[in-house]
Order: structure tokens, then sequence, then C-alpha cells
């Protein structure tokens, strides 16, 4: 057998899959689960189902990018991006990130505004075992796309694992952000925090199970106006990293502020000073 | 089977393309050239001298002297990477690093080409070489080894690599780093970059460090060693640490991806770098192992896939995309076997067997591979890990409880005795490569 015919053969079946399926939708036979039938990930998944709602996304114009092959499951790192195309001063309002392979497939919300447009988000990722990636993004008009990917996890015979010093929960909060801005160009903005994401899934040494800890939620507000959020979940690894875009059209304050699930916050501010 | 029958119809289609409809006849008997009088083995030709390339070429010679072998490798002497950090900490000459091809020609009957392989042409099989000349083959076999992406990293071209040398390939690389380490001043800093996953030898830069820190510890002892890593976990990381600790204090620092450690520029002509979040650092010795990709042979013969690497078929390092081309080593996704000389070595017998099998129409055998990787925190302080790999559900994978690393807290004579065991490691697999000691 040629696994690359093999294969080649296998994505012309799902292309074709994928057209029946839209056209059983279509006819309102969407409900009807046929056993061995390839639906799209996302449509066996639960949580994802609960953010496309009735709809049936557009599977063009949004991006993975994830490794094939990952030697380090504990951070992947993930961009999701969009470039399809909107209506007229429609824009991506939403992205969700699903990782259907985890025990909690959920991994983050990200929201965002007029003022932080340009839809393309780097973060890394926790993932268990080979699985499927899946991202739903939502439009202001209510538009929905989606995408999915997989990625196999090994670990690398020369990648023994030992425990990092970890440091302390919320500290050394870390923003980067280009000096000269201009108003309504979009600039790369980059956070990181220190803290363990301790999933509550795992064992200390004394064989208890640690309690779940981790940053629920990050925010990015401009002179008070909120203009960037996310709800993170346990897939994202320890010491959350984003990457982001603001699109700011004034100078003003940014503040980042990041929440974790006992109630504490750390915050930095930057300004943002348009040329 | 039916691969093979399907190759040789393939093969025969060509032949018949080439000759022309007047050469059809002697064909017609299902009699194909290989098969005349016997003596027609196969042609492979291999690219690529190093761990994997030799080793191959030798095994296909010793699964069946008949089989027509062509080494094609440009450099006449070849330094390993293996104990290359053993020059860089003054600690062995350039001298015990080299291997040569001779024994592989006049022992094993490989004809050794000394160039360079320019471009591959699948559907003709034929490789074009730097000399002009184009060799012809039945099966080729690929062990190029890295290249860097080059910029993927700014500020870090080919230029920036002869003022902050990568030493990722071993030879005036390594003599230039060397170089450099020796004339700093005492109290200098040697920055080492060190690159995310996947890349060649991934204990190997923190060994680098050790020999460095132990160096400087004799000869520079108000010198530091701080490693950059774009990474939050590195191989052997707790054994590694245990060492330096015990070993050189706090001579080592290491700045882990979580703590900014990430950089994402380099100033060769300053020497500094910056980090992703905006921290510059000064080196007075740069070391900058950058970003990696198949040898660039690979992509020219189309066998890379968009990670800038090369899916294999794990039963047979076939490549999922060209037929007749195998590939092995560095080059390839092999995880969760790391890249490593002795999974390159290993990797050439299973894919020797396969394509002296492939050539008699035989099923391949069964492949299994095992890897040790030895790293020096100092001279007489030893580590490792190791695995045993076979294919399971059609993926590589290691064999549960197969393998380990070191024990922690073990006493200094248990390093001590991994550090011969370091050596002893290095002379057996360059005899069986390339047949000689140094
Ligand atoms: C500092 C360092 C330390 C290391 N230590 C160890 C260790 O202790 N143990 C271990 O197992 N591994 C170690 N490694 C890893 C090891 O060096 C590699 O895994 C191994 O060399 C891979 O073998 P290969 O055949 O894939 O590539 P290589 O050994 O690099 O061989 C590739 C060959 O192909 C040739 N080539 C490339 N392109 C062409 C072309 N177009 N035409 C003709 N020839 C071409 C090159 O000239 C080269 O000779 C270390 C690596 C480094 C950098």
């Amino acid at each position: 057998m040629h696994p690359f015919r093999q294969s080649r053969h296998d994505a012309s079946r799902r292309r074709l899959l994928r057209g029946l399926t839209l056209a059983c939708a279509g006819l309102g036979l969407a409900g009807l689960a046929m056993p061995g039938f390839a639906n799209e990930p996302w449509q066996r998944l639960e949580a994802a189902q609960s953010v496309l709602g009735e709809s049936t996304p557009s599977t063009e114009g949004l991006t993975l990018d994830l490794p094939h092959v990952s030697e380090d499951g504990s951070a992947v790192p993930l961009t999701v991006s969009f470039d399809g195309e909107l209506a007229e001063g429609d824009y991506i309002e939403r992205i969700d990130l699903f990782a259907n392979g985890n025990p909690y497939p959920e991994v983050a919300t990200f929201r965002l505004t007029q003022l932080s447009a340009k839809p393309e988000i780097s973060t890394r990722v926790r993932l268990n075992e080979t699985q499927q990636v899946i991202a739903i993004a939502t439009s202001h008009q209510g538009e929905r796309f989606a995408t999915s990917r997989e990625v196999r996890i090994t670990v690398s015979g020369c990648l023994m694992r030992n425990g990092n010093d970890a440091n302390d929960a919320l500290s050394n909060p870390r923003v980067s952000v280009p000096s000269g801005l201009s108003a309504g160009e979009p600039a790369e903005v980059r956070t990181l925090i220190n803290h363990p994401m301790e999933t509550g899934l795992r064992e200390g040494d004394d064989g208890e199970t640690l309690p779940r800890h981790i940053v629920e939620r990050f925010s990015v507000s401009i002179d008070g106006d909120v203009v960037f959020e996310a709800d993170l979940h346990q897939a994202v690894s320890a010491n959350p990293y984003l990457r982001f875009f603001l699109t700011p059209v004034e100078s003003g304050e940014a503040e980042f502020t990041w929440q974790d699930d006992t109630g504490e916050t750390a915050r930095h501010v930057a300004e943002l000073e348009l040329s | 089977m039916t691969q093979h029958s399907q190759r040789s119809g393939i093969n025969r289609r060509q032949l018949i393309k080439g000759l022309g409809a007047a050469s059809l006849l002697p064909l017609v008997g299902g009699v194909t050239p290989f098969a005349i009088g016997g003596q027609h083995a196969g042609k492979v030709v291999v690219v690529g001298g190093g761990f994997g390339g030799a080793t191959a070429a030798k095994y296909l010679k010793r699964a069946n002297p008949a089989i027509e072998v062509i080494l094609v490798e440009p450099a006449e002497t070849f330094y390993t990477c293996p104990f290359s950090n053993l020059h860089l900490g003054g600690l062995r000459s350039m001298d015990e690093i080299a291997h040569g091809y001779d024994e592989l020609q006049d022992r094993y009957g490989v004809r050794v080409i000394h160039a360079r392989a320019e471009d591959v042409d699948a559907a003709a099989h034929k490789v074009t070489l730097s000399t002009g000349s184009e060799l012809d083959y039945d099966r080729l076999l690929l062990s190029p080894g890295i290249d860097i992406r080059w910029n993927a990293l700014e500020g870090y071209d080919e230029a920036a690599a002869e003022k902050a040398p990568h030493a990722w390939k071993a030879g005036s690389q390594t003599e230039k780093l060397r170089a450099q380490l020796e004339a700093m001043e005492d109290g200098g800093t040697f920055v080492m970059v060190a690159p995310e996953n996947p890349f060649r030898c991934p204990p190997g830069p923190y060994e680098r460090a050790s020999l460095v820190a132990n160096y400087l510890a004799q000869y520079k002892p108000k010198s530091k060693v701080l490693i950059l890593d774009a990474k939050d976990n590195f191989s052997k990381q707790g054994l590694f640490m245990e060492g330096w600790e015990q070993l050189y204090g706090d001579r080592i620092e290491w700045v882990g991806l979580s703590n900014d450690g990430r950089v994402t520029r380099v100033d060769a002509e300053r020497l500094e770098v910056e980090t992703e979040f905006g921290t510059v650092h000064k080196a007075d010795v740069l070391n900058v192992i950058p970003p990696q990709k198949a040898g660039w042979i690979a992509e020219r013969a189309g066998v890379t896939d968009d990670s800038g690497w090369v899916p294999v078929k794990p039963e047979t390092f076939e490549s999922q995309q060209v037929e007749d081309i195998y590939v092995i080593g560095d080059a390839t996704v092999a995880a969760p076997m790391p890249k490593s000389g002795f999974c390159a070595n290993a990797q050439a017998k299973v894919v020797a067997a396969a394509i002296a099998a492939s050539l008699e129409s035989r099923p391949a055998p069964e492949a299994y591979w095992t890897n040790t990787c030895y790293s020096l925190v100092g001279p007489e302080y030893g580590i490792s890990v190791a695995g045993v790999y076979r294919v399971v559900d059609g993926a590589i994978a290691e064999v549960e409880g197969s393998g380990g690393v070191s024990p922690t807290g073990a006493p200094s004579a248990t390093r001590a005795l991994e550090a011969q065991y370091a050596v002893g490691w290095y002379n057996a697999i360059c005899q069986d490569t390339w047949g000689t000691q140094t």
C-alpha cells in the first residue's frame, strides 16, 4: 500500500462527504446521525456545537497553524488566524479553541473588538495525546467559520522531562508593544506571565491531586474600554503566553489584567503612543 | 508485494520510454535487464557520508555485495558533531573527531564520489552532481543531515554565522567557536542561543554549555555561560542541572522560554541578542544554535513537507511523498526517535535491509531501533538516556518500559563510569560507520 496515495484518496473522500453533509443539512437531514459518516470534528464535539448552535460554519478563511508532530505536548505553539471574506464593516468578534482529545475540550475563548480586529492570535497549549484541535470564529454579524487540524504528540527519547522550578503564580507580567504605532494600523502585542496553570488533574509528590489553579481571564483595556479579552482553560500551557493585535485609533493607556481562579489579579500598564 | 509489482511496472515503463518502441523486444519475454545472468542486483545512490549515509552504504554492501552502491559526499574528511563539544572544551583535537572513506571503498566496495548532489529527478531516477555528471539509480537514499534556516531568526544569516558561529555542523564552524572562546578575556560571558524543538541532538546544547563551563572554570574562572532558551524543558534537564550545580556552582545560567529566554533578534556585529520581551544581552562569545530543517537536497527531491522535514513510512523509511527515495537521519520526522547519530546509524541498518529486500522483491523485515544519547557534563561526569522503538499502529513508538535515564543523585563513580561508556560508544559507532577509530 502507498500511504501517500491512500491519504490523497482519503482527502477527496472527506471532501465528498463534506459536500454530502452540507447537502443533508440543506434538506434538514443533519440530525440523522449516520454510523460511520465522516462528520467534521466540530460536529462531534458538544462544546463546539454549543458555540455553533444551529448554524453550519464556512470552512473557508479560518486557519489553524500547529506543528503536525509535537515532541512536547505540554506546550504546543498554536496560531489561529482569519483571512476570509466578510461583509463591509463586519469583523471577527469571537474565536473559540477546542482540543477534542483532552479531558476538558475547551482551550480558550477570545473576544475581539474593532480595536483588536486583526484576527490573528498565538498561544501555547497542552495536548495530552494525538488529537484534533478545532477553531471556530464568529463575526459581529453572526457569520461562523470553523477549521481543525490534527496534531500528533510524541515525547522524544532525548526529551525526558523533569519538573521546572515553579515561579510564583501571577509573577513577572511581561508585555511587548511596538513603539511607533500609527492610527488604525494593527500592532503586534505579546504577553507572558508566570503561573503554574495547574490543571486539577495532576498528582503532587505526595500522591494527592493538586487543586486546579489557573489564570481564567485576561483582558486589555485602552483608557478604560475593554478591547480584547480571553477566557483561558486548563489546556493553556503553564506561564500563559498570548500574541494578538491591537489597532488603536489614538494615543492612550493600555491596561493588561490577568485574573486567576482564586480571584487574584496582576496588572501591567503600557502607554500607546501614536505618531 | 503489490508494492513491488507496481514499482517494476513503473521502471519498465520508463525504460520503454527511454529506449523507444524499437527496443521493446528484449522485454517481451518478461525478462528485465536486472535479471539477466543474475548480475545486476540493483543500483543504489546514497547522498551524504555522515552517520546515516556511511552506515547505510556499508550495510547495503553487507546485505548483498552484488548491489552497486555509490556514496556521494563532498568532504573527504568527515568531522563528527558527537565529541565536537570536547574540542570546544579543549579536550580533543579536530583530528580526534575526523573520519575518512577509505575503508568503505577498499573493504566494502562502495564507490565514493566526492561531490555535492545538486538535484534529483525523481521521475527519471537521476541525481545531478556538482561535477556536472548524472547518476541514475534504482533506489536513492538521502541522509543529508540538517541545514540552517537562515533568517528564520531575525539577523542570523550566513554572514552572521561568521561572527556568531552555530558550530552545529562540525568542522570550520567548530574551530571558529573554539578560537573565539580561547581569545575571550577572563570575566567574559559565553552566550548560547538554544532553539525550539525539533532540532539536531536535543541534549547537545547543554553538553556544550557544560564543557565550555569546564574550560572556563580552569582557564578563565571569572567568566560565565548564559543559555537563552526557546524552550521550557530540555533533554535530561534534571540531570544536567544537578551536574551543573555540583561541578560549576552558578557559572551556568539557564533562562527558559517562560522567563523571557526566547531570542527573537541577533545582532552578530555587536554580539548582542534581543529576547521576545525586549531584554538585550551582550555576549563576549556568541553561539547561536538556530532553527533547522532537513538538508537542502531533500527539498530538491520533493520529499519534505511544510515543516521542512521529511515524513517517511516508518517500516522502511521510504519517503511518504516520492517512490524509490528513502531518507534517514536528522532530515526525517522520526519522533519519538531523537535526531541523534545513534538513531541515524540504527535507521541506516534498517533502511539497508529494506532496500536490499525491495530490490529482490522481498518484503522488508520488521523494524526496530535503539538509541542511547550520552552527554558529558564534565570530562569525568557522564549521563545518558536510552530507548527502544518499533512501529505500533503505523507510527514509530517507544517500547514501553524499554529505556530510561541515568539516576539522579548517583555517586560520582557512576558518573565517571558513564563518561567512560561515552568514549566507548563513540569509538564503537565510528568504527561501525566509517571503519575508523581515532
Ligand atoms: C554538538 C553536537 C553534539 C552531538 N552529539 C551527539 C552524540 O553524542 N550522540 C549522538 O548520537 N548524536 C550526537 N549529535 C547528533 C549527530 O551529529 C546527528 O544526529 C548525526 O550527524 C545525524 O546523521 P545524518 O546522517 O542525518 O547527518 P550528518 O551526520 O550530518 O551527515 C550528513 C552528510 O550529508 C552530506 N550532505 C548534505 N547535503 C549533501 C548533498 N547535497 N550532496 C552530498 N552530500 C551532502 C554532508 O556533507 C554530511 O556529511 C550531536 C550533534 C551536535 C551538533
